[in-house]
């Protein structure tokens, strides 16, 4: 816990003004729940990864992907032990006591399988949001309606080490005083590992008085709050948004006229049912592709760098 | 009708219209572009209900103290998820939660669930369980709260099954968002199919925090309780000018 699950890397999307890249994200996660067609959210879902590969980010995706691969199974294991309406049924099974009788079908598999490929999708837009917002510019960024709130957070955030700190080193005296953590029945070192937390309770409130002289020591509450804006609002800030918002309204137009949704039940439609379901698919992969575009051409190209 | 619990009331009835017209543009004959899509409804609901939950501690004058205890309770839970990370299972955050909220109310109480889902997983990894973790946990210290209002001599008996109820509930909380936006189609028996599936760790967080409540629970309570007198400054009248002898 001594370490951000952000890392600083320098890559274009990190240095994007934050509601920015909160709006794109938002609009990224919104549209892997808004759409259930199978080739929308595979679209939505390259996307990400091109967005991951692009910020640098590939290794904790990986970790995400890891346990998004265990999730997206059990999403296709549940699906098919609860509907049983679809036209295709691969096996007729026993008759189990809250499920009923038991038939797979094929069509509830295929949609077990978009929903966990919505699932990774998701998955992705967190992984790509721990990769390029620090959590002390959302802070700063909520700081302004909620600063209440946002106080508490960043106090918390930076104490945490700390207390991790405590919790090592009172265990490091422990052990020396001939505690052995490994050892012993689960209750003994579940009392054990008690001991700790009681330690570091006594600490840490002895800590959270001092914050607080401190905190008024320096008019905390006297009066109304000052804020300033250090983050710069650039033209790559500008562009982003307006292909994130543009992505967003494209989105709602397909969504209106009919596209983005598939027919599992009780048989499944066809993949492509018209040229302009594609069309419209690609439109909105356009408009989210820009960031990802830019990225790859601040880091390539000095002159539009310069520029954004 | 106090001021605070007018404000109060008025929260609520606005959260609830908002979630009712959700559910309203949801049943709605396909023409709204959500229609059935419940996975992006229940996110929506309950991003709006953290939002009025925050916007109840905003609203409410707070003291240093109460800012810096929040934030250290909330360090602390969080804290308790790495300490006790070699035995599977055991989570001392939602313990924590709990005595937190019946000590200090259930304001604070949300405040320090809300936060250790918050800031463990700007170290652990945000994802989409941040926001349930944070209403799970949130829930558990308002009710908490609840409870040390209601009953503040609650006896060791009730705490445990109150903590061991907790284990599940925060569980099957969990469970909604991931059963609303991943399974169809929604009904009892699968919802029942989804809780089996986390039903082992459900039973270990409960069996944990029985554990926690009946190892450290009055110690823990004691604790909190005297650094909850000490942050009590009440501003006594200023004492009358006694006459001096020249005025006599």
């Amino acid at each position: 816990m001594e370490r951000l699950s952000y890392e600083e890397k320098g890559v274009f999307l990190q240095t994007l003004h934050t509601g920015v890249v909160l709006v794109y994200l938002g609009v990224l996660c919104v549209l892997a729940l808004l759409f259930s067609h199978p080739l929308y959210l595979t679209g939505i879902f390259i996307l990400g990864a091109l967005a991951v590969i692009v910020s640098e980010a590939v290794e904790k995706w990986e970790m995400y992907l890891r346990m998004g691969i265990w999730m997206a199974l059990l999403i296709m294991i549940i699906n098919p032990l609860v509907f049983r309406t679809g036209k295709t049924v691969l096996w007729h099974g026993p008759t189990v006591p809250v499920l009923g009788k038991l038939d797979i079908c094929l069509e509830a598999i295929c949609y077990g399988a978009a929903m966990g490929i919505r699932l990774l999708a998701v998955l992705t837009v967190f992984c790509l949001y721990n990769a390029v917002v620090h959590p002390d510019k959302i802070l700063s960024l909520f700081a302004r309606y909620a600063y209440k709130s946002a106080l508490v957070v960043s106090l918390a955030t930076r104490m945490l080490p700390a207390v991790a700190r405590d919790l090592a080193n009172a265990r490091e005296v422990q052990q020396l005083r001939g505690v052995d953590y490994g050892s012993g029945s689960l209750r003994e070192r579940v009392r054990k590992h008690s001991w700790l937390l009681n330690i570091v309770l006594s600490s840490s409130l002895e800590r959270a008085l001092q914050v607080a002289e401190a905190m008024q020591a320096r008019a905390f509450g006297t009066g109304p709050r000052s804020c300033y804006r250090r983050e710069l609002r650039r033209p790559r800030d500008l562009l982003c948004f307006t292909a994130g918002i543009l992505a967003l309204l494209f989105s709602l137009l397909a969504k209106f006229k009919g596209y983005g949704d598939y027919t599992y039940y009780p048989q499944m439609g066809k993949l492509v049912e018209s040229s302009s379901s594609v069309i419209w698919l690609g439109i909105i992969l356009i408009s989210l592709s820009l960031p990802v575009v830019l990225s790859w051409g601040w880091k390539h190209c000095p002159y539009l760098r310069s520029k954004i | 009708m106090p001021v605070s619990e007018r404000r109060l009331l008025i929260r609520v009835g606005l959260f609830l219209a908002v979630a009712a017209g959700l559910l309203l543009l949801g049943v709605w004959k396909n023409t709204s572009l959500i229609a059935r899509n419940w996975g992006l409804l229940a996110a929506l609901i309950l991003l709006a209900a953290l939002v009025f939950l925050y916007l109840g501690f905003e609203r409410r004058a707070v003291s240093a103290r109460e800012i810096g205890v929040t934030a250290v309770l909330g360090a602390v839970a969080a804290a308790g998820r790495v300490a006790f990370a070699a035995i599977p299972g055991m989570q001392p955050a939602t313990f924590v939660v709990i005595v937190a909220g019946f000590v200090f109310g259930p304001r604070t109480g949300f405040m320090v669930g809300a936060t250790a889902a918050v800031i463990s997983n700007f170290f652990l990894g945000q994802g989409p369980w941040t926001p349930c973790q944070m209403f799970a946990w949130g829930l558990a210290g308002i009710t908490a709260g609840w409870l040390g209002i209601l009953k503040p001599r609650v006896g060791r008996t009730e705490m445990v099954l109150f903590s061991f109820a907790w284990g599940y509930l925060f569980g099957w909380i969990m469970n909604l968002w991931f059963w609303a936006a991943f399974v169809r189609p929604l009904n009892w028996p699968s919802f029942l199919t989804t809780c089996a599936a986390s039903f082992p760790f459900d039973t270990l967080h409960a069996a944990g925090n029985v554990i926690f409540t009946l190892l450290l629970g009055k110690t823990f309570y004691r604790m909190l309780m005297r650094f909850k007198r000490r942050m009590t400054v009440s501003v006594l009248p200023a004492p009358a000018a006694v006459p001096k002898d020249s005025d006599v």
